[in-house]
């Protein structure tokens, strides 16, 4: 499973030049380039605020249950009211107030597990990266049986018996998560450690610790940044996964994955209950993913990802 | 260019290898399609615990008696007639000239032979404690047997019902793993192919006693997700489809390709309350606060809104279809203020809190549903409602037996299909059964005489009494009687059963 | 070379070993299956003899070394839900879930080749950005969702194809399709990566100051080089693909072993998920090894590598 490592190091040999080329061009004609990362970042901006401003923006309580007004559709079709402007769901929640809320369970689900996976990973990474040998075999090892697990059977296997709560899922999606990282940070440790300022660095007798910490594990904070940015999309997907199978967010709190799980019955009538918690997912997802893109040209072109 | 044809050579070669799939000699005129959305573990009904298997059960094999689907009544099927020879033995004729789709007749023998494998504590037989009252069965003559039950069991005839005939040459010498996949019965489907939680292929059985099946083949398919089935149904994918959601009926109905039939059905369903405390203290072993529970609910109005009337109103656990239902019982009525009293009394004048532990959608429609507007209910006449969610319906199942389950829980119950009072109240208000969260001695001395009774007129008596008490006694938070919603396709005449069995041998086409 | 192969076998033997142990730990962690088996009335000297007759009272490590010994002869034992012999089940499900992999696959090459490519020479453009756009879609999009639009869209609506099942190549096309659109988007940008570097390299440069066509330089050079991080990827991807699989079988009511594993973790049938987690696990590492070992024959810097 070495072979997607090598391609770092291939690449590496032409990024000084590049990345040397990119820090002379002036910052406003870098923000141009990249103004499809600022349109996504000022959106992502707005789906943050809204979550945290929920309670101030949302026009009902996301939990009050109004069953004489179920199923009423979005208010510009027929049978909707200017009330309920997404319409509401099968026991008559707003779904305008859902779908704001729901971004709350998303977004913290999203960054929480990836930073878990992220610390988990980094460091696993760079051990393996920096120390070689056995050390580097057994953390492979590792990653190839996290990958190879099925993912379901570890969330069937944590949340049936520990329970569908928001910590465990957390904790699922992290655990799952990073090998990605690992990986990564692994071929970019093992080409900066060949470099001149580490084995001068050794020369002079600086431990291990200091070695990785202060000069290696800054460079890498470029590669850790697009990739955990672009891993909070793919979670943000995996906890609506996760809600397919009953194992998510347990309802009524509102999630969008669980929204979309209760709702996919609904796809042939009432399709309102799964479009908007999917739109919201969608538009979340895209603008992760462009913001991410526009990082990783920023900070570090080269980068496979 | 040449990069994109790669992929797309691997396209078509794949589509080339799986082409073989499941061609066979079946047109869509002489098929019926039937889904379920989970398959049979076994088809040798007496050793499955599924719905499922019942249904397939009937269509392989036959019952001494069935229940006439119009009347609701039981009548001869393989058996003729039956009758008391005394309070424990009873005596039962067989119909001659039967043949088991081996070619095999169908004689006494195969009726001891049965009911001898089912009841035999050795093997793993499920039905084994549906018959347990019947300590032996004698072979007579070729064509008579008679039954000893322990004690007097009224409740035999209704279940004869329960139980298909198997041959007496198959259990002797194929056993338990080959009979699994391998139905050998009298039935007017023989079984062609199973391919596992994928489908089945039957085909008429042209040797058949009976009316003979109007299609030649049936085939039942395996669809696992709701929105895939119901599409199925609307394409022309499958005929017949159970367990329709009341919020998707519309869809049906206007699709033009199909419609629904609706039944009540026999499973009743209620939220159970600890009152025996398996769990422990709870506030609900205080009769107020139960009562306080039932008071706080609009079933009506739940029925009305979100099963859109699919539901039939129970003032306790006890059917309207079920022998011994009193239908001058009136059930309880929404009175938050009355509620909150109640409450008050019990000592709680600022609300209670309780745990409430769900489960997932398995056999209740819209329970998700029906669940938020209940707890909403409840929140107003001050209950404070912590739900639980478990989401493995086999671990929910372990724990009401474990008496782990309470304080309050979804519960339904399908009386295992027998039409009586009995059926319901023994398992699930007897205390100590191991689905009772109920203990009331006096109830228990009622159903003890209630099924050790064989006059209809004393037991009628028993079991209105057994109701008062139960509605008194607010033993659980009564809900509804279900309602099964079928979807059937336009092309097929078919109509939804009672009893919650399909019969697709009874299925003809439409006439335009 | 042949060093190189050793040590990818011997890793990719330590990996089955260690999934079959976990996910044996797992499933006996997860919940006792005796439980279900039995039928409600049935009393506590029912229980011990069922868990005896299962061997789930013996100490885990004999059951998971009698596990392991029978596995490695192809005895799998009896599923406890349906008493049927377990690698046969497990065998017959696989082919399906094998042609849909593969089919998802190229479904996500066929979206994911030309897009990346697109986005790469259009780098920055609005091109670039609206590539991305299609591409996260099929991320984006659960895939139930996705499926489930499929299916009212070509079955229910135009009546065009079967909604669900498995038989003809009619069957085929809304399930791979699904399962190509959900792993576009990482094959598309793995693509556009590996196309935008491979471009800037001096021998591109080189070709197009020559004069050389610019359909060639792209496909003749930067695409053959740039296949490398790609034909990687797809050896990790596999594995997802099955993960996404469980979905599409469970929508597409597909008869393959995903939904089977899924299936048999519900009902606790742990013969069944043990079989089916080994295999599965088998066929992706060897997948992976084989990717290995074709890019090891094309680029021979890997094969020395750390």
């Amino acid at each position: 499973m070495t072979a997607s490592n090598a391609t770092p190091e291939v690449a590496l040999e032409a990024r000084p030049a590049a990345a040397a080329a990119e820090r002379g061009t002036p910052l406003l004609r870098r923000l141009r380039r990249l103004r499809w990362g600022v349109a996504a970042a000022a959106v992502l901006l707005l789906i943050v605020l809204s979550a945290v401003l929920a309670p101030l923006i949302a026009p009902h309580d996301p939990l009050v249950v109004d069953i004489r007004h179920r199923l009423a559709p979005p208010a510009w079709m027929a049978g909707g009211t200017p009330d309920h402007l997404l319409g509401t769901d099968q026991v008559g929640r707003d779904l305008l107030s859902r779908v704001i809320y729901g971004g709350r369970i998303s977004l913290i689900v999203g960054v929480a597990a990836v930073i878990l996976s992220a610390s988990i990973g980094i460091l696993l990474g760079l051990a393996a990266g920096y120390f070689g040998g056995a050390i580097d075999w057994t953390i492979m090892t590792v990653v190839n049986i996290v990958l190879t697990f099925p993912f379901v059977l570890l969330a069937l296997a944590v949340i049936a018996v520990l329970g569908p709560s928001l910590p465990n899922m957390i904790a699922v999606l992290g655990v799952a998560g990073w090998p990605i990282y690992a990986r990564v940070i692994r071929a970019e440790t093992l080409a900066l450690r060949e470099r001149e300022f580490i084995t001068a660095g050794r020369a002079l007798g600086m431990s291990h610790a200091r070695l990785i910490f202060r000069q290696i594990l800054p460079n890498l904070v470029s590669a850790g940044v697009v990739i955990a940015t672009l891993q909070v999309a793919q979670v943000i997907v995996l906890e609506s996964f996760l809600s397919f199978l009953g194992l998510g967010v347990q309802p009524p709190i509102p999630a969008w994955g669980n929204m979309l799980g209760e709702g996919r019955v609904y796809m042939l009538n009432s399709w309102w209950i799964a479009a908007f918690p999917g739109a919201a997912i969608f538009i979340t997802t895209l603008v992760i993913n462009l913001l991410g893109n526009a990082l990783r040209d920023w900070l570090d072109p080269r980068l496979k990802l | 260019m040449r990069r994109v044809a790669l992929p797309g050579l691997v396209f078509l070669l794949v589509f080339a290898l799986a082409w073989p799939g499941l061609a066979s000699a079946q047109t869509k005129e002489d098929t019926i399609v039937y889904s379920l959305q989970s398959d049979v573990d076994s088809w040798d009904p007496p050793a499955s615990v599924l719905r499922e298997a019942i249904i397939l059960g009937y269509h392989a094999f036959d019952h001494l008696a069935t229940r006439d689907l119009k009347t609701r009544r039981v009548g001869p099927n393989l058996a003729t007639s039956w009758k008391n020879v005394d309070d424990t033995t009873w005596e039962v004729k067989l119909r001659q000239g039967v043949k088991f789709h081996d070619g095999s007749p169908f004689t006494a023998k195969d009726v001891k032979a049965t009911f001898d494998r089912v009841l035999d504590p050795a093997k793993k037989m499920t039905a084994r404690g549906n018959h347990a009252k019947i300590k032996g069965v004698e072979v007579v003559d070729d064509y008579t047997v008679r039954f000893k039950t322990d004690g007097p069991y009224p409740l035999f005839v209704e279940r004869l019902t329960a139980q298909v005939m198997q041959s007496e040459k198959v259990i002797r010498e194929k056993g338990d793993q080959w009979m699994a996949e391998n139905p050998i019965g009298t039935g007017p489907y023989k079984l062609v192919k199973w391919n596992r939680k994928q489908d089945h292929l039957l085909v008429r059985n042209d040797d058949y006693w009976g009316p003979k099946p109007h299609y030649k083949y049936l085939r039942i398919r395996i669809i696992p997700e709701k929105a895939t089935e119901i599409a199925e149904l609307l394409s022309g994918g499958v005929d017949v489809i159970k367990a329709v959601p009341p919020d998707q009926m519309d869809v049906i109905e206007k699709s033009g390709a199909a419609r629904t039939g609706t039944s009540p059905i026999l499973r009743t369903a209620m939220l159970q309350l600890d009152q025996a405390a398996r769990g422990g203290p709870n506030p609900f072993t205080d009769r107020k606060v139960r009562q306080a529970a039932n008071l706080a609910v609009d079933a009506d109005g739940i029925i009305k809104h979100v099963l859109n009337g699919l539901g039939d109103r129970v003032a306790t656990g006890i059917n309207p279809m079920a022998f011994g239902w009193d239908a001058n019982l009136k059930p309880y009525k929404q009175d938050l203020a009355a509620a909150k009293k109640l409450l008050a009394d019990a000592g709680y004048p600022n609300g209670v809190d309780i745990v409430f532990n769900e489960g997932p959608p398995v056999v209740e429609p819209a329970i998700q549903q029906t669940n938020d507007a209940i707890v909403a209910d409840m929140a107003k006449a001050g209950f404070r409602v912590k739900r639980n969610y478990v989401g493995d319906n086999t671990v929910l199942v372990a724990r009401v037996k474990e008496g782990k389950f309470g304080p309050m829980f979804n519960w339904s119950w399908g009386y295992y299909s027998v039409f009586d009072a009995d059926a319901i109240l023994f398992d699930v208000f007897k205390c100590g059964e191991p689905y009772s969260y109920y203990c009331n001695k006096e109830l228990d001395d009622l159903i003890a005489t209630g099924r050790s009774t064989l006059d209809a007129k004393k037991r009628t008596e028993i079991y209105v009494k057994a109701q008062k008490l139960l509605f008194d006694d607010a033993a659980y938070l009564y809900k509804w009687g279900l309602r099964g919603v079928w979807g059937i396709s336009n092309r097929v005449e078919y109509t939804a059963p009672a009893d919650e069995v399909d019969r697709l041998f009874l299925a003809t086409p439409r006439k335009k | 070379m042949r060093r190189y192969i050793a040590r990818q076998v011997l890793q990719l033997i330590v990996v089955v070993i260690g999934i079959s142990i976990l996910s044996f730990g797992i499933l006996h962690v997860i919940g006792d299956p005796v439980l279900l088996l039995l039928p409600q009335n049935a009393g506590k000297e029912e229980f011990e003899r069922y868990r005896h007759l299962l061997g789930l009272d013996r100490p885990i490590y004999v059951q998971y070394w009698t596990f392991a010994s029978n596995a490695v002869r192809g005895d799998f034992g009896r599923s406890w839900y349906g008493d049927a012999p377990v690698f046969r089940l497990v065998m017959e499900r696989m082919p399906p879930t094998i042609y849909l992999t593969f089919a998802g696959l190229a479904v996500a090459l066929l979206i994911a080749i030309p897009l990346g490519t697109l986005a790469a020479l259009r780098r920055h453009s609005f091109v670039d950005t609206l590539c991305t756009i299609l591409a996260t879609a099929g991320q984006a999009l659960p895939l139930f969702w996705l499926g489930i639009m499929l299916i009212i869209i070509f079955a229910v609506r135009l009546k065009l194809l079967p909604a669900s099942g498995y038989g003809t190549w009619q069957h085929f096309l809304m399930p791979s399709l699904c399962l190509g659109m959900a792993f576009a988007p990482i094959t598309m940008r793995l693509v556009r990566s590996g196309m935008i570097e491979v471009l800037s390299m001096d021998y591109i440069k080189t070709a197009r100051s020559k004069g050389m066509a610019e359909r060639r330089v792209v496909w003749k050079h930067a695409f053959r080089n740039a296949s490398i991080p790609v034909v990687t990827v797809l050896g990790l991807q596999f594995g997802q693909l099955l993960g996404g699989a469980i979905i599409t079988e469970t929508v597409f009511a597909w008869p393959g072993v995903a939904s089977l594993t899924v299936d048999s973790i519900r009902n606790q049938d742990f013969p069944v998920v043990q079989c089916a987690v080994v295999l599965l696990a088998l066929i992706i590492v060897v997948v992976n090894l084989i990717v290995d070992v074709v890019v090891g024959l094309i680029d021979p810097r890997i094969r020395t590598g750390a």
